[in-house]
Order: C-alpha cells, then sequence, then structure tokens
C-alpha cells in the first residue's frame, strides 16, 4: 500500500511517501526549493518523493493531508468573530488568506497529482503530530503529549497509544487545550517581544535564556494562568494575536515588561537592557518547563507509562523536554527527528495507514535520513572546474583537517528530515576552543554570539562528558534534550558549552551514521576527546543545503575550509569570490 | 554622466522621488524594501549559480547573488540605524512588505539565456533608478553612498549578463532582451492588478464585516462566554472521518 503524507500552508512544507507500512523517502519543500520554511503547497518535495520511489500518481492508495482545512477555517472565522469589533483589520487579510488556497485542499491535491477527490484524506493536525511521535518510536505503549502554537483548535492535546507488533494499533487522544489558550503561542509571543522572528526563532529565546535570570517568572505566571483540572489558560488581556495579525503582545503586556526590543538593535548584554531582555527570555523559559513538566507529570500518572511521546513545535525545546526526562516521572522520552510541522507529513500518511486502512503495525527505521542522497562525483566535477583542490579521501586526511582547525562541511549519504543537522549535511569542528566558536559565528553562521553550538559524541561515551539521566541518550539521539557538560570537561570543551554550561548533545549509534561515527571515533583517537562541534551546513536565513552543488555554494561563501562529499574532498584554494569581477566578466 | 545612466521615465519622476525619499519613514519603508527585494534576489541568483552547467555562468551567478545580498544587507543596515537613531517609531519595520526577488522569475525552469537576458534588463532598470535616488538623496550622504557602492556594482552586472548573453545566443539574444522587456512590462501589470484587486477584496471584505458579522458576532462572543477553560475531551470520531476535511 502506498501513501503520501503533505503538510503545507503555515509553515515548513513537507511530503513524505509511506509503503507498505514504513516511510520511504521524506523532505521538506524548503530544501529543494532552497526557501526557508516554504510553506507553499510541496510539489517539488512530491514530485521527489514519488520519483525517488518509482511511484506514479495514480497508483497511490491515498494521499492523507495533515489538518483538516475547513475545522481551522472554522476556527479562524470564530476568533475574528469572537473579537469583533476589534478583529476589523485583520478580517480580510484572514478571509483572503484562508479563501485564497488553504481551504480548497482537496481540489489542489486533486488537479496536482490526478488523484480522485476519493483518495484524499484528512488528519486532525494533533492527529498527525502525535502518530510522527508514537508510530516512528521504539516503544509498544506510550503517553503522547501534543503542543504547537494552533492546529485546527487544539494547542495541546494528551493521550495513549498502544501497538502489537504486526497487530493492531490504537492513538487515543483523550482531551484538549483549545485556541487561544496555548504554549506555543505565549513563548511566540515573547519570541515577537524579544525582537525574534515569530515561527522561526524561537529557539533564539532558549539560547538567551542561558544568559539572564528567571527573576521574572511571577510576571510572567500573571499572563498565564493554571487552571483546576491541570492546564492552563493565557490572560487574554496581555495578548493581542487573537484580535490583530500585525502584533502579538498587548500595551497590557508593555506595561508588564516594558519597552520591547527593537528588532535592529542587537542584544548588548552588558547594558541593562540586554540583561533585562536576557531575563524575560530565562523566566518565559522557566514557566513553560514548569507547566509542561507539571503536566506531564499527571499523564504519567493517569496512563502508568513508561515512555513518552512528545509533538508539535514547543518539542523542540530541548530544555524543557530534558527537564521533562528529569522530573516528569517517564523512564523514556522520544522526540522524533521532525516534530513540528514538516513531521507531520510522515505522521499523517501513518496514521492513515494504521489507522484508517487497519493495516498492521511495523517497526519504522529509528533515524532522519528520508532525504535525497549526495553526490560526490558531482562535487569533484564542479570544484574541478573551478580549479579547486579535489581528491578523493579517507576519514584520515579530514581527522587531520579538523586536528588542524579546519572546519569541515560534511555532506553523507539522504539528507536529513527535520530542522537539526544529525550528520549527513553539517558542519563539523573541533570543540575545544571559543575561538572556534568564535570564527564560526563570525564567518559561516554570523549570528548572535549567545548562540551556542551542538556537539556531536559517540552513544556509548556520552556520560563521560555530559551529565545524562536515564533515558538522557536516547533524548540526544535527535539533539533533542539539552543537559549539563561535565564541569571537569566544560574547559576543554569550550566551543559547543553553553554559558550555563550545558549542551544540546547529539549522542550518536554507530548504525545511524556509521561514517561520522568512525570519524568521532579517528578524531578521538587523535585527540583524547571523541566529541565534535556539529552544526548545520547552511548560511544565515537559507535552509540546510541538500545537494553537492548547494554545498559548494555554501562552501565558497564562507569560512569553511574544507568540503566533504561522500568521499570526495575539496579543499579551498582561496574563493573565487575575491578575484577581480572584470577578470571574469 | 549621471544623466546617461538615467532614462527619460525616471528623469520624468524624479519629483515624485524626491517626494518619497524625503521622507525619513518613507526613507526607511524603502529601504526595508529593496533589502528584501535584493536578498530575495541574491537568493534567486544562488539558486541559479546552483542550477546552470555552465562553470562561467555559475561563477559570476555567484557573485552576483553575493553582491546582492551585500546589497540587501547595506539597505537593511542603514534602514536598521535610522530606526535605532529613535527618530521613527520601531513598527515601521513590522509594516514593510517583502519584496518579490527576480521579478518571480523561476529561476528552476528557465534557460540560461532567459536568465541572463532578464537579469540584464533588470539590472539596467535599476541603475536608472538608483541613479535618480541617488541624485535626489543628497540631504542624506549616509543613504547616498550606499546607492552610489551599489551603482558601482550595478554597472558591473549589465556588463556581463550582456557579454554572456551574447556569448550563449550569439543570433538570438536581442529577440531575448526584447522578451524580457515585455515579460517584466507584463509582470508589472500583473502586480498592480492583483494589489488593485487586493484593495477592492479588501474594501469588500470590511463592508462585510461591519454589515453581515455583528449578528453573528453577538451569537459567538455568547457561545464562548460559556465554554470553560482548561482541558476538554475530545470526542472520539470514527475512521471514516478522515474523508471529511471538517
Amino acid at each position: 500500500m502506498k501513501i503520501l503524507g503533505i503538510s503545507a500552508h503555515y509553515h515548513d512544507a513537507a511530503a513524505a511517501l509511506i509503503v507498505d507500512g514504513v516511510p520511504v523517502c521524506a523532505v521538506q519543500e524548503e530544501r529543494l526549493s532552497r526557501r526557508k520554511n516554504d510553506a507553499a503547497f510541496p510539489l517539488a518535495a512530491i514530485e521527489w518523493c514519488l520519483d525517488s520511489a518509482g511511484v506514479a500518481p495514480e497508483s497511490l492508495d491515498a494521499v492523507v493531508f495533515y489538518e483538516r482545512p475547513m475545522l481551522k477555517f472554522d476556527r479562524i472565522l470564530t476568533t475574528a468573530l469572537r473579537a469583533f469589533p476589534r478583529s476589523w483589520r485583520m478580517f480580510p487579510k484572514a478571509m483572503k488568506n484562508s479563501l485564497g488556497e488553504k481551504v480548497w485542499v482537496r481540489g489542489i491535491v486533486s488537479s496536482h497529482l490526478g488523484v480522485p477527490a476519493k483518495k484524499i484524506l484528512f488528519t486532525e493536525h494533533h492527529q498527525s503530530h502525535a502518530a510522527a511521535a508514537f508510530l516512528t518510536a521504539p516503544t509498544r505503549r506510550a503517553a503522547i503529549l501534543t503542543t504547537d502554537g494552533v492546529g485546527e483548535w487544539a494547542t495541546m492535546t494528551a493521550g495513549l497509544g498502544e501497538r502489537e507488533p504486526g497487530g493492531k494499533t490504537s492513538i487515543a487522544l483523550l482531551r484538549e487545550i483549545r485556541f487561544p489558550h496555548s504554549l506555543g503561542m505565549l513563548y511566540s509571543t515573547f519570541t515577537a517581544y524579544l525582537g525574534f522572528k515569530v515561527n522561526e526563532d524561537e529557539y533564539k529565546v532558549m539560547g538567551l535564556a542561558g544568559y539572564g535570570k528567571p527573576s521574572l517568572v511571577d510576571e510572567v505566571r500573571r499572563t498565564i494562568r493554571r487552571t483546576p483540572d491541570g492546564a492552563f489558560a493565557l490572560d487574554l488581556d496581555y495578548f493581542d494575536f487573537h484580535t490583530t495579525a500585525a502584533r502579538s503582545y498587548s500595551s497590557r503586556f508593555v506595561e508588564l515588561f516594558g519597552p520591547p526590543r527593537n528588532p535592529f538593535e542587537p542584544i548588548d548584554l552588558e547594558t541593562e537592557n540586554g540583561r533585562r531582555f536576557a531575563d524575560i527570555a530565562a523566566s518565559v523559559q522557566r514557566v513553560l518547563e514548569e507547566v509542561l513538566v507539571e503536566i506531564a507529570r499527571a499523564l504519567q500518572r493517569e496512563t502508568g507509562a513508561r515512555d513518552l511521546c512528545l509533538g508539535g513545535g514547543v518539542a523542540l525545546n530541548g530544555v524543557a523536554n530534558a527537564r521533562i526526562l528529569a522530573e516528569s516521572g517517564f523512564e523514556r522520552v522520544f522526540v522524533p527527528p521532525a516534530p513540528g510541522d514538516a513531521g507531520c507529513a510522515i505522521g499523517a500518511a501513518l496514521y492513515a495507514d494504521r489507522l484508517y486502512f487497519r493495516n498492521a503495525d511495523r517497526d519504522v527505521p529509528d533515524h532522519p535520513f528520508w532525504g535525497p542522497e549526495v553526490s560526490g562525483a558531482e562535487l569533484a566535477r564542479i570544484a574541478s572546474e573551478d580549479g579547486q583542490q579535489v581528491g578523493e579521501c579517507g576519514d584520515e586526511a579530514i581527522v587531520d583537517d579538523l586536528m588542524n582547525g579546519a572546519i569541515v562541511g560534511w555532506m553523507d549519504g539522504a539528507l536529513e528530515f527535520g530542522p537539526r543537522a544529525l550528520g549527513h549535511r553539517s558542519i563539523l569542528a573541533a570543540p575545544h576552543d571559543v575561538a572556534m566558536r568564535d570564527r564560526i559565528n563570525r564567518e559561516i553562521k554570523y549570528r548572535e554570539q549567545f548562540r551556542p553550538f551542538a556537539p556531536v559524541v559517540p552513544v556509548e561515551v556520552a556520560d563521560r562528558y555530559f551529565e545524562l539521566p536515564r533515558g538522557g541518550a536516547r533524548l540526544g539521539r535527535f539533539m533533542s534534550g539539552v543537559f549539563p557538560v561535565r564541569p571537569e570537561w566544560r574547559e576543554k570543551l569550550a566551543a559547543i558549552t553553553h554559558v550555563d554550561g550545558t549542551a544540546r548533545v547529539q549522542t550518536l549509534e554507530r548504525p545511524m551514521a556509521p561514517r561520522l561515527y568512525a570519524l568521532l571515533e579517528e578524531y578521538g583517537r587523535r585527540s583524547g576527546v571523541p566529541v565534535l562541534l556539529n552544526t548545520s551546513l547552511n548560511l544565515a536565513g537559507e535552509p540546510i543545503v541538500n545537494r553537492a552543488v548547494e554545498g559548494y555554494s555554501t562552501f565558497l561563501r564562507c569560512g569553511i575550509d574544507v568540503l566533504v562529499a561522500g568521499r570526495t574532498r575539496v579543499v579551498k584554494r582561496g574563493s573565487l569570490l575575491v578575484k577581480r569581477k572584470e577578470d571574469v566578466a | 554622466m549621471q544623466r546617461s545612466s538615467t532614462s527619460s521615465f525616471d528623469r520624468l519622476l524624479a519629483p515624485v522621488h524626491h517626494w518619497i525619499w524625503r521622507n525619513p519613514e518613507r526613507r526607511v519603508q524603502k529601504l526595508l524594501r529593496f533589502g528584501e527585494t535584493e536578498t530575495d534576489g541574491g537568493r534567486d541568483l544562488l539558486r541559479a549559480a546552483e542550477l546552470t552547467r555552465d562553470p562561467l555562468l555559475r561563477r559570476l551567478y555567484l557573485l552576483h547573488a553575493v553582491d546582492e545580498q551585500r546589497h540587501g544587507t547595506l539597505f537593511r543596515r542603514r534602514a536598521a540605524a535610522m530606526l535605532v537613531s529613535g527618530t521613527i517609531a520601531d513598527d515601521r519595520a513590522e509594516t514593510a512588505p517583502a519584496g518579490h526577488g527576480l521579478d518571480d522569475l523561476d529561476v528552476a525552469r528557465e534557460s540560461d539565456e532567459t536568465m541572463l537576458a532578464f537579469l540584464h534588463v533588470a539590472e539596467r532598470s535599476a541603475a536608472s533608478r538608483f541613479a535618480v535616488y541617488r541624485n535626489v538623496l543628497r540631504s542624506d550622504p549616509e543613504t547616498q553612498r550606499i546607492f552610489d557602492d551599489i551603482l558601482h556594482d550595478e554597472k558591473f552586472h549589465m556588463n556581463y549578463t550582456l557579454t554572456q548573453l551574447v556569448r550563449v545566443s550569439p543570433e538570438r539574444h536581442r529577440a531575448k532582451l526584447w522578451r524580457a522587456r515585455l515579460t517584466r512590462l507584463w509582470n508589472a501589470y500583473l502586480r498592480v492588478a492583483s494589489a488593485l484587486a487586493g484593495v477592492i477584496g479588501g474594501a469588500i471584505l470590511t463592508v462585510q464585516y461591519f454589515v453581515v458579522l455583528p449578528l453573528f458576532a453577538m451569537l459567538s462572543k455568547r457561545a464562548a462566554a460559556r465554554e470553560g477553560e482548561g482541558w476538554r475531551a475530545i470526542a472520539q470520531r470514527g475512521a471514516d472521518s478522515m474523508r471529511s476535511q471538517y
């Protein structure tokens, strides 16, 4: 049975193909269109999925869209009605936005793919998140908690998943919290207030939080209160996201926290204002963690489950995930590599396979590498045409580069699905020196100094360098948890240790990325520390690279010294971009 | 010499441009919009560099992309400096519309010759317009310097696009240039038409909002008042509900 899953129209569109109950490919539209967070209907992603699996559209058994468009439209219209007359500016925009394309999904899918309308199915947004989290995790029974900004109406759901090998699957979402009460919207509101981009820069708030003190938690708690049943409700007087598209916080919010940050003004942590912003970030982060931990703890008591599957964009918050693991009573916490909306493409397809078609349960391969393969030959051809130094190489040469302080662009195998570079499209560097972190920030990422870089370490030795609680290694598999670096290693791992002594560690098992694992082993043998700095292979504002040519153009435009694709290694021989333009014109 | 790079149409519009750029708020808006457009254009050129099979064009597109992205940064930094100076309201930044890169050209589907012809025409037009902006910005030397800097790059962009177009399409380069000019005109018409349709649509929806919605709004607010906060049980729907968009 062949099922295509699609997520689109809000942010991070994607497509995924399931054949006989197992994903065979999945890719985000942004990786192909090269437009970051591309929300457009993912035609390129669909085409690539079908082509790479050799599946014709007419042979698909179903196409599953990750949410119910009319139910979402119902929420948008109702929200505008409830905010009448303050919503008068928002209403025309919202209607044009929804009625233009978003409610005609059945027709769009049908016309693009030639699939009959009866083959087009819809899951609910949080069902897709739940399926993406539970059906891809190596667990038979787990509590499920999904949290994001908003789907149709739900912003958080809690439930239980059970599956028998070769047998039935059940996903019972028992209860939900509805819009406008939303942890995702709370965090996004603070993201906007702190001058960052909503739905894109939430992780910057998490990074900034490390520099602050949670001295404003009482103020944050005034904006979100707990309800007697253990849920939460936002005090809507502090928010405007439900009445206008222009601003998510109200003037009362500004009275409470002071003037918002001008997005064009850099955060200077030496100034009083800079410290205030860091304290606000730390405070909202603390409150988010508290709410999530308490809800997870109650869910554990209720279900008695040992495992928890987290889904939704809020599950990208590694600091909160680590606290849930440590304090909620669950032994293991599973977060898929793409817990956000992109992952819903896989979730929706799996949900239809197991619960609509009632196919027998099958284990899903436990890795994130569902995208296009990189070609070393392509890199060799392009780089040779430019007169670069190209050669075939073993891992020893790359370890030599890393030992000599080079920054290595690393492309190997199939592209990751999800926002994290987990070893197939990464920038690798020695993790020991703060100067390396500053160099990558200055010459490659062009980003704020307060944002940390992540380490990758073989799972067997992770505990030597990082304080991993029980289940921590699992959470680190897809870089979903933030854990303390052991104090005695902080100085030697300065490039990946955040100001608060933590790191968003990736714990690598050999079968998941054998070449990177071997590289870590060799680097460990030579340097004494089998840890590397691992950040995504892209420049600021661009998606993670997909093909060799995109890696190459990234390589030329920044301070990466060596580029590797498969067995091809290119050493930068001075940038072509500094040649006099007249010479080449 | 400055006049020679400016088209007569742009010279004709010089008083309008002078009026637009005189006001600091409008100036910030324009700079932010240019910042977006140049950055989008840089992204499209980067894509073109990644897609072409011609090694020389790949290098030139890449150089061009880096220039465009640098221009975007220059515009944004200047706008930011004006905003940070505190004389202009912060929400200017939020209201600036996004750019449209290479005029909505589908880079992935265009041939090198179409791409070069389009780039040449676009760069020529931008250079003409920017020359006017530079001239009307005498009271703001910092912004004027940015246009000077960009105009230097535009010369290179105009030259290489024409040289390379003649190289890759020696027989048909003139026809390609004319086609690019007509396409730009058509795209400009589409943008104006869709903006106009947007205004009309917005006006109709706003009228509907105040005429049709008040009763439903009242009913909806009453229903909202009856709703409790916190957890709600999720009604279990059968698998067949997956056929429904509701």
